[in-house]
């Protein structure tokens, strides 16, 4: 017993004033994003309040009159909810494989460049996109396929081809919003795998190399093991998200053409094609709520499935 | 004690106020009253032409007057925004009851209910000008919300600006009277000017959606559209039977007429293939001479026919007015402007002061509306108003956006518009025009709330579809459209409504 107790007190934890103190500089580091998350994040929560309140704006959010899940009812009404849950899933589910896999290749391909100024100018041209609004982006795609006066219309014409008239085909649609979505979101990706390769020990290569290992075995053998935790934790955060789309792509590319809503509908792109006219914040609260509380249980259930196969590679 | 001493303090702050009410109206603490308006903020002279009103306002009733715009981008949700979220800084807002949601926005509470002695007191010309029938349109549940823009003559009810040039040219000579001349006339353009779109709309946004909708309902019904809902499917049956509910939209064959008819306007190529995601603009091009139409309101026609000649002299700019054939026609409602106090607002009293004098002021509302006399406008003999030579509104002139108490009192008519075409087409309207017969009725969404949503949804998903043609079978279209309708509830919440309207109009 006595032996037990005197264990215990060898391995018990510092106070947590002394591992604040030991810890000042990186906790100094880490104030900033505390301060941002705390604030956005944290200070706003009690305010999803409102989702279960018919919000008056002169009494404000905490003395409107309750009335409990009534604002959830309207999604489930609609008998839109299978439709769009799949649509937006999906979406969400080909960004997040098709985009980490391109983006995981385009960050080991440039690692295999030994040219420092291709590399630099390669990254920046694949940034560029990332940056350019969605509304832009949206007039670019039109004035590339729009049927009438279109560049690439034009371009197959010219060629004697005929133009299929794609803001009428829905199919056309999936291929669309994904490759633009990859082509925005794939210079990103790929500098933050970039710079998680750029970190690993140069030793194991240069051991790999001697010991006569090719470039793909070291690529499978080294880079990609060592990748790993990167992709675990990107894709966990990702999936937190599974049930919220991109409004601004989707809107600005699909906008009110209903022709392309069967394959291009999204949560938000509903909630504001029937809240559009309304402006009824409880019931635009309810859903993102809902979309927020699926997200976490799902975030939960993934990081416990991480956890069970390996815990290292868990979030917590 | 500490209550003791609160109290101490409260009695002596109103101790102190009786003295300075006594003649009158307190107006001691100099007070910024911040006013709330749809608009881009100009960079005209605008600025400048404030601060001169400010000096009028401090002057005389010590207060000042701010801006607060809600630019054109994305204005709808900006706008009710600013209202959800105000805490105190804003006095004034700009409404409406057809286009700015003001009936929703005073059941959830965004405005100040305000009294009669509050308006007699600190609004006095407004009050003695508004007669006692308007009023009454201003109320809900029994408390006024809104001073309305009731003196001032304008139509902004839609329809088509042509050519009249060309319209001649294709042979009518008399000009668009119909629907079926202007599509006589988008014809002759499609076959005889390859460089011009018939009608190059911009079909991306939600707005064509009502007014081509309503165009032709109202071109070939005698339905009238009641306002204030958040889906435009709700019409009175006619002139004669106002308060029964149209079934048009869920019966009948004028909407598949519409729909047959708007297909085989798609493919005749009367406006591009991609309409839906198209987003330009139609007034410029129009001006430019690469389209042949534009739709919009007359209020709008009576300045674009001035630019118009100027741009494309001889273009002779005419308006087909939706309706036309039927002569169905209803005067603007009086809250079409209108203005309202903030709920939140910290000086209710002086914001009515500077609304009292911004409408009713001679010196204050000329500035506002014209900017300085001799500098930046003239008026001639007959009380029309002229600009100097070179005068170009975005720069030299001032842009108050004042749409919430304009006063016909105190008006220039604009030297430059033709009034000779104005006033024909406005001798027109007086002979057909109806009043608007729901100025008593506002409807109320808490019991069917959820149902217009979804209606709303079918709507927008469908309307844009049937307005441009795009679809194969127009009539299959129109049956898929109202079974979804069925779907979404329009029985029930027809039904409401009409116990609604019936508990008003049918006692």
């Amino acid at each position: 017993m006595q032996q037990t107790v005197n264990n215990a007190s060898l391995y018990r934890r510092p106070s947590i004033g002394r591992t604040i103190w030991q810890n000042k500089t990186l906790i100094l580091m880490c104030l900033p994003a505390i301060v941002f998350f705390f604030v956005f994040c944290y200070m706003p929560m009690p305010g999803a309040y409102i989702a279960f309140t018919n919000f008056q704006y002169n009494k404000g959010i905490f003395d409107s009159p309750f009335v409990g899940f009534k604002n959830f009812e309207f999604l489930f009404i609609s008998g839109q909810l299978g439709l769009l849950l799949k649509n937006t899933v999906l979406y969400n589910i080909a960004f997040i494989v098709l985009g980490n896999v391109v983006q995981l290749a385009f960050a080991i391909l440039l690692n295999e460049v030994n040219s420092k100024p291709y590399k630099k100018t390669a990254q920046s041209i694949m940034f560029l996109p990332y940056f350019i609004s969605d509304v832009l982006v949206s007039l670019l795609v039109y004035n590339l396929i729009n049927y009438d006066y279109g560049f690439i219309s034009n371009l197959v014409r010219s060629l004697g081809g005929e133009m299929p008239k794609v803001y009428q085909d829905a199919n056309a649609w999936p291929y669309i919003i994904v490759f633009v979505n990859l082509w925005k979101s794939t210079g990103y990706g790929t500098v933050v795998y970039f710079a998680s390769i750029t970190g690993m020990d140069s030793s194991m290569m240069e051991a790999a190399q001697i010991d006569g290992a090719n470039a793909w075995q070291r690529i499978r053998y080294i880079t990609l093991p060592t990748l790993k935790p990167t992709v675990i934790i990107l894709f966990l955060f990702a999936i937190g998200g599974i049930l919220k789309g991109n409004f601004g792509l989707f809107y600005n590319l699909v906008g009110n053409n209903s022709m392309l809503f069967k394959t291009t509908d999204i949560i938000e792109t509903y909630v504001y094609r029937s809240m559009m006219n309304s402006f009824n914040f409880s019931q635009s609260s309810a859903v993102g709520l809902f979309q927020s509380v699926v997200g976490f249980f799902i975030v939960l259930g993934a990081n416990a499935f991480v956890k069970h196969l390996d815990p290292d590679y868990a979030l917590f | 004690m500490k209550k003791l001493v609160a109290l101490f303090l409260a009695c002596a702050m109103l101790l102190s106020l009786i003295p300075a009410m006594a003649d009158g109206i307190d107006t001691s603490e100099h007070v910024k009253i911040v006013y709330l308006v749809t608009g881009d903020k100009p960079s005209n002279r605008t600025d400048e032409i404030l601060g001169k009103i400010n000096e009028l306002l401090t002057e005389k009733i010590n207060a000042e007057l701010e801006f607060r715009w809600i630019e054109w981008t994305d204005w709808q949700t900006q706008y009710n925004l600013a209202l959800a979220t105000q805490s105190g800084d804003i006095d004034l807002i700009g409404t409406a009851t057809d286009w700015l949601d003001a009936w929703p926005n005073s059941q959830k509470g965004a405005f100040m209910p305000l009294s009669e002695e509050m308006l007699q007191t600190y609004a006095p010309k407004t009050w003695e000008s508004v007669s006692q029938a308007h009023w009454d349109l201003c109320k809900y549940n029994g408390e006024i919300y809104l001073m309305p823009e009731d003196n001032y003559a304008q139509w902004t009810n839609h329809g088509f600006m042509y050519r009249q040039d060309w319209a001649r040219e294709a042979g009518l000579e008399n000009g668009v009277h119909s629907w079926a001349d202007l599509a006589v006339y988008f014809q002759y353009v499609k076959e005889n000017k390859p460089d011009v779109i018939p009608w190059d709309a911009n079909g991306n946004g939600s707005s064509y959606s009502p007014q081509m909708a309503g165009g032709w309902q109202t071109s070939h019904t005698g339905n009238i559209a009641i306002e204030g809902f958040p889906v435009s499917i709700f019409y009175g049956e006619s002139k004669d039977d106002p308060y029964t509910l149209s079934r048009y939209y869920i019966e009948g064959d004028e909407l598949v007429n519409f729909a047959k008819e708007m297909k085989k306007w798609a493919d005749a190529g009367y406006w591009r293939a991609d309409v839906l995601n198209y987003t330009g603009d139609v007034a410029g091009e129009m001006e430019e001479g690469k389209t042949a139409a534009h739709q919009h309101h007359t209020q709008t026609w009576t300045g674009e026919r001035t630019t118009m000649e100027r741009k494309q002299p001889g273009s002779d700019l005419g308006f087909f007015w939706f309706g036309e054939e039927m002569g169905n026609l209803i005067s603007l409602n009086i809250t079409h402007g209108a203005m309202a106090v903030a709920a939140q607002s910290k000086h209710p009293e002086r914001a009515l002061m500077v609304y009292d004098l911004m409408r009713n002021d001679p010196e204050i509302y000329h500035l506002m509306q014209y900017g300085i006399e001799g500098e930046m406008y003239t008026v001639d003999e007959n009380g029309r108003f002229s600009r100097p030579e070179g005068f170009e509104d975005s720069v030299d002139g001032v842009s108050f956006n004042f749409w919430w108490g304009r006063n016909d009192n105190l008006e220039f008519k604009n030297a430059q518009l033709d009034w000779d075409a104005i006033d024909a087409l406005y001798a027109v309207y007086d002979s057909v025009k109806i009043d608007y017969p729901y100025g008593q009725y506002i409807y109320d969404n808490s019991m069917v709330g959820v149902f217009m949503d979804n209606l709303s949804n079918v709507y927008n998903t469908y309307m844009p579809r049937i307005v441009f043609g795009m679809n194969d079978d127009p009539e299959a279209l129109v049956a898929e459209f109202r079974q979804a309708l069925k779907d979404a509830g329009i029985e029930m919440v027809m039904t409401e409504i009409q116990g609604q309207l019936d508990a008003v109009y049918k006692k």
